[in-house]
């Protein structure tokens, strides 16, 4: 059995999608999460713990929003460019001591579609508790890479 | 404009004709709209692996004179950073006609293309486009949109497609032509040229190949070459010769005690230098602890520093000081002196004020012109500006330069935030001053952005301030532009947002400049950063030269090691980096003079330096050229001597060989060692040295003297000499 990471129990629940991009329709991630901004409820996006590194690549300088004090960087799609969401390189303190899912990587949901993922016997839908860690995720559409650039 | 001349233009009309790829739904065709506002309205190819391209067919063929593109209305990774456009009448035969890069910004731009070959128009059936970077590395290349402009009308383009066809035809018997007669098919090459009347090349070098390679006479080859070098044939190929650096330290004569000698320790300084005296003045300056008030001349032939005044307050001249700048006017032999730095401690209103000065260099005469220039609509106190003298008219202009004020007084903006000076001029006879451009942040095309740390020079044919570089607040500036002083017009050269690394000198250095207008060109040094952290990956020196007719920027020296060990030398063989330091260049000899600076040792900040170089920038010299021209024949002929007389040749090699070769040329000399012992190989040996192999039954000199001739030929104009590329090297597997 693999070793589960700690895991909150409101997220194990939750169902494991996979995200494409909305302009040029390129696979963006295989393990999205549909997440709430912390710093503002009212923002839907999706997020992730590790994207692979050859659909997205930081693009742009470091800055700040006013929702929070996180130092964030915006992520484009690899194949059309087009900015798709963000990535978080220093979280602040308010975030950080709120009830997280530990993702550091957000896709916008007016520039990425989410459809679900399911698992190896194709007949029912993945949930996060039941997601393997990275190494052992054999589900991807592409094969991941240690490091997440 | 892509010429001087007034041309008729319009936008013509293209179709995509073939492309490398595209990704999703960003097909070639969408490059034919300009719709800044949809991000989808661009094509994008699927990688960003080259070549990647796109191939316009325009509808008929056109003289092109430029392309436009157009942008997303906002910043995006997939700009082309760097393309490189093509043109030519069918798609598999083009000539590069761009190179550039876009801007990451929502502005449309356009470029002119080349539309000239050899002074003439020519047509394009086709355009190419070929991306080579985008502004994000990893991302696939867009172009959002593409306006080409130029004129098709028939009367025009079909007279440029005659020539454009009639002048391959000619180039192409012209190669036929260098092939025959390279290869000794006489009588193919005499009916070609009967034919067709094609001159191969200009009737100097037909001379010379029958000297040389018909006739062996050496003699008259020698005397042909030098009669060339006289009438000045090889200056092109010279002044396309790279330069190379020669630094010397300058020991002056001395004659007592050394501290009345020559000049102390200083940075911050300033050096002027008339050129018809040979005579360079130096003032001022800060040696670490205090801002000094001594001028000094040097004169150049007589090696010597005299002190023209230990301290020039007490000679009704300016007070010590340091970051002020001059300038001469050599004519009438007048000096002029304007701003300083003051330490905040010592800012006060009355301390506050532009004094400006001149010193008549005949009469060793100071006199006050100001006691502040700002009440005469003139700069207020400034340092770290620059200064430029336009002798003819009499006229200095005074450009960037931080404002010094004090922090209590209110009349200032009362942050902290600094004050940069406009562009001003000052007519000396009427002694009036005028605010030709105020600072401006944000500048337009024609304002222009105050700054401190630049370089300006006045180029006096030209009639232009060339200014670039410097520092404001913490930005480095990195644009070049011209102003025209008769007509007050603004031309940027380069607004410094491409980052073209490594090909224009690098911005934040503490670079100096200096300008010399009959060679159109400009000189620049780089040195040591004033900003500590960059300092430690950039303790180097640095030399450029800027062709201003041709635009280009070359370096012309890097010292790549950070060879801390020879700088500690007594006797460096270069002045080691710095800044706070003087150049200046006398354009009559040709040569640079630099004194002192800041050395930027953390360890020890006082630290000032005293030296004393001069450079010259050297290249190949008509008599250097001569002499290696005749090395080549004569090391030529005792190989045909040798062949056939050893004896003879020896006594050749001995006297008339040996009286030509360079000795200081270690290479050459080891030449000439080899030469020797040729005489003693057999003759296969000696046909083994000529890589040329020919199938026909030859002279056996027929392929060295070509071989000769085709070097000698490199020497002269490309206009006169036959085509450089060769036949056979068109086959292709």
């Amino acid at each position: 059995m693999p070793q589960k990471r700690d895991l909150h129990p409101t997220f194990a629940k939750k169902r494991v999608l996979e995200l494409e991009c909305r302009y040029c329709l390129s696979f963006l991630c295989g393990r999205g999460m549909r997440a709430i901004l912390l710093a503002d409820t009212n923002i839907e996006l999706y997020s992730t713990d590790l994207p692979p590194g050859d659909t997205i690549e930081l693009v742009g300088s470091t800055y700040t929003t006013e929702n929070c004090d996180c130092k964030i960087k915006d992520i484009a799609c690899i194949t059309c460019g087009n900015t798709v969401g963000y990535h978080v390189i220093l979280p602040c303190r308010s975030c950080l001591q709120s009830c997280n899912n530990g993702h550091f990587w957000m896709f916008h949901s007016s520039s990425s579609a989410a459809t679900e993922r399911v698992d190896g016997t194709g007949a029912q839908v993945l949930t996060w508790g039941d997601l393997c860690d990275t190494e052992d995720d054999v589900g991807m559409q592409f094969p991941f890479e240690e490091c997440d650039r | 404009m892509a010429t001087s001349e007034v041309v008729s233009q319009k936008k013509l009309n293209y179709a995509i004709h073939r492309w490398s790829s595209f990704s999703a739904n960003y097909v070639p065709d969408n490059i034919l709209v300009d719709k800044p506002n949809d991000q989808s309205s661009r094509w994008s190819s699927d990688s960003n692996y080259p070549p990647q391209f796109l191939t316009l067919k325009l509808e008929r063929p056109s003289i092109v004179y430029s392309i436009t593109f157009g942008k997303y209305e906002k910043t995006h990774v997939c700009n082309l950073k760097k393309f490189k456009v093509y043109g030519g009448l069918n798609d598999d035969n083009m000539i590069e006609l761009l190179q550039s890069g876009l801007k990451n910004d929502h502005n449309k731009e356009a470029f002119d293309l080349k539309s000239k070959i050899e002074g003439q128009l020519f047509p394009c059936r086709y355009i190419k486009i070929v991306p080579i970077m985008s502004w994000g590395p990893s991302f696939n290349f867009s172009v959002w949109y593409v306006e080409l402009s130029g004129d098709d009308a028939p009367e025009l383009v079909q007279p440029c497609l005659q020539w454009y066809n009639s002048y391959r035809e000619q180039q192409a018997i012209r190669l036929c032509l260098k092939h025959f007669r390279q290869h000794n098919y006489d009588e193919a090459f005499e009916s070609l040229q009967k034919k067709t009347k094609v001159a191969l090349e200009h009737p100097i070098l037909t001379e010379l190949h029958n000297h040389l390679v018909v006739q062996g006479d050496f003699d008259a080859c020698e005397a042909l070459v030098e009669r060339a070098v006289h009438d000045g044939l090889f200056n092109e190929y010279i002044s396309q010769q790279e330069y190379r650096p020669k630094w010397m330290l300058i020991e002056p004569v001395c004659n007592g005690t050394s501290e009345e000698d020559r000049p102390g320790m200083r940075g911050g300084h300033q050096m002027v230098i008339d050129a018809n005296t040979e005579t360079i003045y130096l003032f001022g300056g800060w040696d670490g602890s205090q801002d000094l008030s001594n001028l000094w001349e040097y004169n150049v032939p007589a090696s010597r520093w005299t002190c023209l005044s230990k301290d020039t307050e007490k000679d009704d001249g300016p007070s010590a000081r340091s970051c002020h700048k001059m300038c001469i006017d050599s004519e009438r032999r007048q000096i002029y002196l304007l701003g300083r730095y003051l330490d905040s401690s010592l800012r006060t209103s009355e301390t506050l004020k532009s004094d400006f000065y001149v010193y008549d260099i005949d009469n060793n005469k100071w006199t006050l012109i100001s006691q502040n220039t700002a009440e005469e609509g003139g700069p207020k106190l400034i340092f770290d500006h620059q200064m430029c003298m336009d002798v003819e008219k009499q006229t200095i202009y005074v450009f960037g330069g931080r404002v010094l004020t004090s922090g209590s007084s209110g009349e200032e903006r009362s942050s902290n935030e600094p004050l940069f000076s406009g562009l001003y001029s000052y007519h000396c006879p009427t002694n009036t001053w005028k605010l030709l451009r105020e600072d401006s942040g944000n500048a337009g095309p024609q304002d222009i952005r105050s700054r401190i740390g630049h370089s300006m020079l006045f180029h006096t044919q030209r009639r232009q301030l060339y200014i670039f570089a410097g520092q404001r607040s913490k930005e480095y500036l990195n644009d070049f532009f011209t102003y025209n002083v008769d007509t007050d017009e603004v031309e940027f050269i380069s607004d410094g947002t491409k980052k073209e690394e490594g090909q224009v000198p690098a911005a934040g250095f503490t670079q100096r400049a200096t300008i010399d207008p009959e060679l159109d060109e400009i000189h620049v040094l780089s040195g040591l950063s004033k900003d500590k952290e960059k300092r430690e990956e950039n303790v180097r020196n640095s030399f450029w030269v800027y062709d201003i007719k041709q635009k280009k920027w070359s370096c012309i020296y890097k010292n790549e090691h950070l060879n801390k060990e020879q700088w500690g030398k007594s006797h460096p063989a270069e002045p080691c980096p710095r800044f706070a330091h003087q150049l200046v260049y006398d354009h009559i000899h040709q040569v640079h003079y630099l004194f002192g600076g800041n050395p930027g040792k953390s360890n020890s900040p006082k630290m000032r330096l005293d030296d004393f170089w001069s450079l010259k920038l050297c290249r190949a010299s008509k008599e250097q050229l001569l002499r290696r021209c005749r090395y080549l024949i004569r090391r030529h002929k005792f190989q045909e001597i040798a062949a056939a007389d050893p004896l003879a040749a020896l006594q050749f090699l001995q006297c008339d060989l040996a009286s030509i070769v360079d000795h200081e040329d270690d290479e050459e000399t080891r030449e000439f060692q080899q030469l020797a012992s040729t005489l003693f190989k057999s003759k296969e040996e000696i046909a083994d040295g000529y890589n040329m192999h020919f199938l026909t039954d030859v002279d056996d000199h027929f392929p060295g003297r070509t071989q000769l001739f085709d070097t000698l030929v490199a020497f002269f104009p490309e206009h006169m000499a036959q085509p450089k590329g060769n036949l056979v090297d068109l086959i292709t597997f």
